[in-house]
């Protein structure tokens, strides 16, 4: 019971926008795929959807390829906002809904739900073309999820919002994951993902550079971060073996290590020298992960 | 409810709620209501009044040449000898001065309308020729002789001996010019109307990017072919109501008149033609309001719309004009081939379906040409349909382009 991307690869020409991707979402994970602009997550979306057609590779949702006869259980979210602008909001909202196997009834009553959940219910009988954009946003949030389906799929979700916003939205996405909802989102903000995720895949120029579990990733990756922080001078940690890398701003000292195998003679080394306020191994942060593997800093 | 009949009632709904399709409505149900009391309007604005009795003042002699004349006419109003005074209410006074050419007066209150003006003329210029006859003194062999027409032949090489065709023109039944016309003007009306409505609809939903939500719901093609058909259907509610208030005009006031004003009679052709016409308005309107959707689908930006329907208007365009311009002259070798070619065959069948000359297979044919145009026309947009909705190119050329690539 989940999704599968095999050795999935599009080519537009010679372009090569996603190249063999290899992926299991969980049912019932949040899953977030990062990436820069160009680096192919919408591509990717577009082919799960069957909006797109693979050149190579297959994409299976709970054992079946995706077809019409699962749509209903389908949310998405696309990229490219936008909805009928002569449309009142219900209008729009009813028809996209019942495009979905919603009953009138149904949507009249989860529609209201939506609105005051958004903080939003006096858009209801507004023209769409009247509205803000980042209201016109939230209704297209509302049409992609108002069906309760199984998989949720949403394009840069918080893209264009206010902070209030973001977080209505997030609180209500994280709402719907713990209620059953697989959930899969883009993004180039990588403390969304740290924040959000248990699942992530990381995309650069369209291959995959690490996907997985966010806890396994991390600890698989090795390295640790080590953050020290006193008075007595601590320099010579620079030569101690399985350090990669010293930064010093004022007192604060931090360390990359190779292995946490490397933490412990460090810090029987600085005991030594007497007091220290704070000696700390961090987890690696997805920005170290992503500066290895690709060799260069995220965005 | 399955998603064709969601998109279908979505549409057939919001457009025939829409204002303009209730205005254009009204608008021409007034004009059938306004065509239907024609001859009770012109009446209206004739402030010429019929004359029920004629006194007519001349001596005995002339009296009754003029009363037997007006006799021999049928005439509608009373001839009667002149009692002095003015004319009578509803009546006129005709006097005579014998000179020659005899001179004759009509005094009366109000104006007459034309046809009795014409009845009156008429019948005077023959009471005049008779006179001169008699003044002649003519044998009657002499008088018959004068009322003889000439025996004229004409021999005109381009002809080939072909007398038949020139019929067309001469046999052309007033009713059956009505039902063309009406066909005719009645579907490029609808086709220029409707082609920019479908292909505004569908590129709205293009340039607005919604389209993206919809087809991941339901198929492109199903969703192509669900607006098509609302948007046909549109157009068929609005033929239907037109029908509906030209049956009720002829239910609510007396067409009597008219018909036997204009004249209008069916022949042996009218159910044939009547039948053809409404089978060519259909497919006409589906295979323009197809190929409107097809174009509409290609343009990224709403400001390209009008040049994208550009040859939907073109090719309608000449069409009705093939069609309406040779009426008279339908057999020629333009029509017969402009009505084969898919574009112009619902305007021009229906002109070749009023002559009696053209046979049930060329009628059949015609129709056969455009099931397959439409078919094809539906299968092209179906399979490039899915394609251009996510491209956000510019230009058909370019749509074109890419979707041969692909
Ligand atoms: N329809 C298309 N035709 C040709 N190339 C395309 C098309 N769509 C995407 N591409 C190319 O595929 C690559 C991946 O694009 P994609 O939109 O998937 O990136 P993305 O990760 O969603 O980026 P962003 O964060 O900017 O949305 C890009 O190089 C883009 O130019
Ligand atoms: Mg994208």
């Amino acid at each position: 019971m989940s999704l599968e991307l095999n050795q999935l690869t599009k080519k537009f020409n010679e372009n090569t926008a996603v190249d063999d991707i290899n992926l299991t979402v969980p049912t019932g994970s949040m899953y977030g795929f990062l990436g820069g602009n160009g680096a192919g997550k919408t591509t990717t979306f577009r082919m799960i959807l069957g909006l797109l057609k693979q050149t190579e590779g297959t994409i299976t949702y709970n054992g079946k390829p995706i077809d019409y006869s699962v749509t209903n259980r389908i949310g998405y979210l696309p990229e490219e906002r936008g909805l009928h602008p002569k449309l009142k909001v219900e209008e729009q909202i009813r028809y996209l809904a019942q495009l979905k196997g919603m009953s009138k009834k149904d949507i009249d009553v989860k529609l209201d739900e939506w609105l005051e959940r958004f903080e939003v219910p006096e858009n209801r009988d507004k023209r769409i073309e009247k509205l803000s954009k980042g209201n016109q946003q939230k209704i297209q949030l509302i049409a992609s999820i108002i069906h309760e389906p199984d998989l949720i799929i949403l394009d840069e979700p918080f893209s264009g919002l206010d902070p209030v916003n973001v977080e209505i939205l997030k609180k209500s996405v994280k709402e719907l994951n713990s209620s059953g909802a697989t959930i899969i989102f883009s993004t180039h903000r990588m403390e969304h993902v740290e924040e959000m995720c248990e699942e992530l895949c990381i995309l650069n120029h369209g291959s995959q550079v690490v996907s997985g579990n966010i806890d396994q990733i991390k600890s698989d990756f090795g390295q640790k971060e080590i953050i020290i922080e006193g008075d007595h001078d601590i320099s010579f940690l620079e030569e101690m073996p399985g350090v990669l890398d010293m930064k010093q701003v004022r007192k604060k000292t931090t360390l990359k290590i190779s292995d946490e195998q490397y933490a412990e003679p460090i810090f029987k080394e600085i005991i030594k020298l007497g007091y220290f306020k704070r000696f700390q191994v961090n987890e690696p942060s997805l920005n170290d992960i992503f500066i290895s593997k690709v060799g260069r800093k995220y965005e | 409810m399955n998603k064709f009949m969601t998109t279908f009632l979505q549409t057939y709904v919001s457009k025939v709620r829409a204002k303009s399709f209730i205005i254009s409505t009204l608008i021409i149900i007034l004009l059938i209501f306004l065509a239907a009391n024609i001859d009770r309007i012109i009446e209206l604005f004739d402030s010429s009044e019929e004359v029920t009795t004629l006194q007519v003042d001349a001596e005995e002699a002339q009296y009754g040449a003029i009363e037997s004349m007006f006799a021999s006419m049928d005439a509608e109003f009373e001839i009667e000898p002149y009692e002095g005074g003015d004319a009578p209410a509803g009546g006129a006074v005709l006097s005579l001065e014998e000179t020659d050419p005899m001179a004759f007066t009509i005094s009366a209150e109000n104006d007459l309308p034309d046809e009795q003006k014409t009845e009156i003329e008429t019948a005077l210029a023959e009471v005049q020729r008779m006179n001169t006859i008699q003044a002649l003194n003519l044998t009657p062999e002499e008088t018959a002789s004068l009322g003889e027409s000439p025996d004229i032949t004409y021999d005109i090489a381009a002809d080939d001996g072909e007398a038949e065709d020139e019929g067309s023109a001469a046999d052309m039944n007033p009713l059956n010019s009505i039902i063309f016309y009406v066909t005719v003007i009645i579907m490029f009306f609808i086709i220029i109307n409707y082609a920019s409505q479908i292909g505004t609809e569908i590129a709205m939903e293009k340039t607005s990017r919604v389209i993206e939500m919809i087809v991941s719901s339901v198929p492109p093609v199903t969703h192509l072919l669900a607006k098509i058909s609302a948007m046909i259907s549109v157009s068929l509610t609005q033929l239907i109501v037109f029908v509906l208030a030209v049956i009720a005009a002829i239910q609510m006031f007396d067409f009597n008149n008219l018909i036997s004003e204009f004249g209008l009679e069916s022949n042996d052709r009218t159910v044939t033609l009547a039948v053809y016409s409404l089978i060519y308005l259909i497919l006409g309107l589906v295979l323009y309001l197809s190929i409107s959707a097809l174009l509409g689908s290609f343009i990224s930006r709403m400001e390209d719309l009008q040049q994208a329907l550009l040859p939907v208007t073109m090719f309608s365009l000449i069409g009705f004009y093939i069609a309406i311009f040779n009426i008279w002259t339908s057999e020629n070798m333009l029509v017969i081939i402009s009505s084969y070619i898919p574009p112009f065959t619902p305007f021009v069948m229906p002109l070749r379906a009023m002559h009696e000359t053209t046979g049930q297979v060329e009628l059949l044919l015609g129709i056969a040409i455009l099931i397959v145009t439409i078919a094809a026309v539906i299968w092209l947009a179906a399979s490039i349909y899915r394609n251009s909705v996510l491209s956000t190119d510019k230009g058909i050329l370019k749509n074109l382009k890419r979707i041969r690539r692909e």
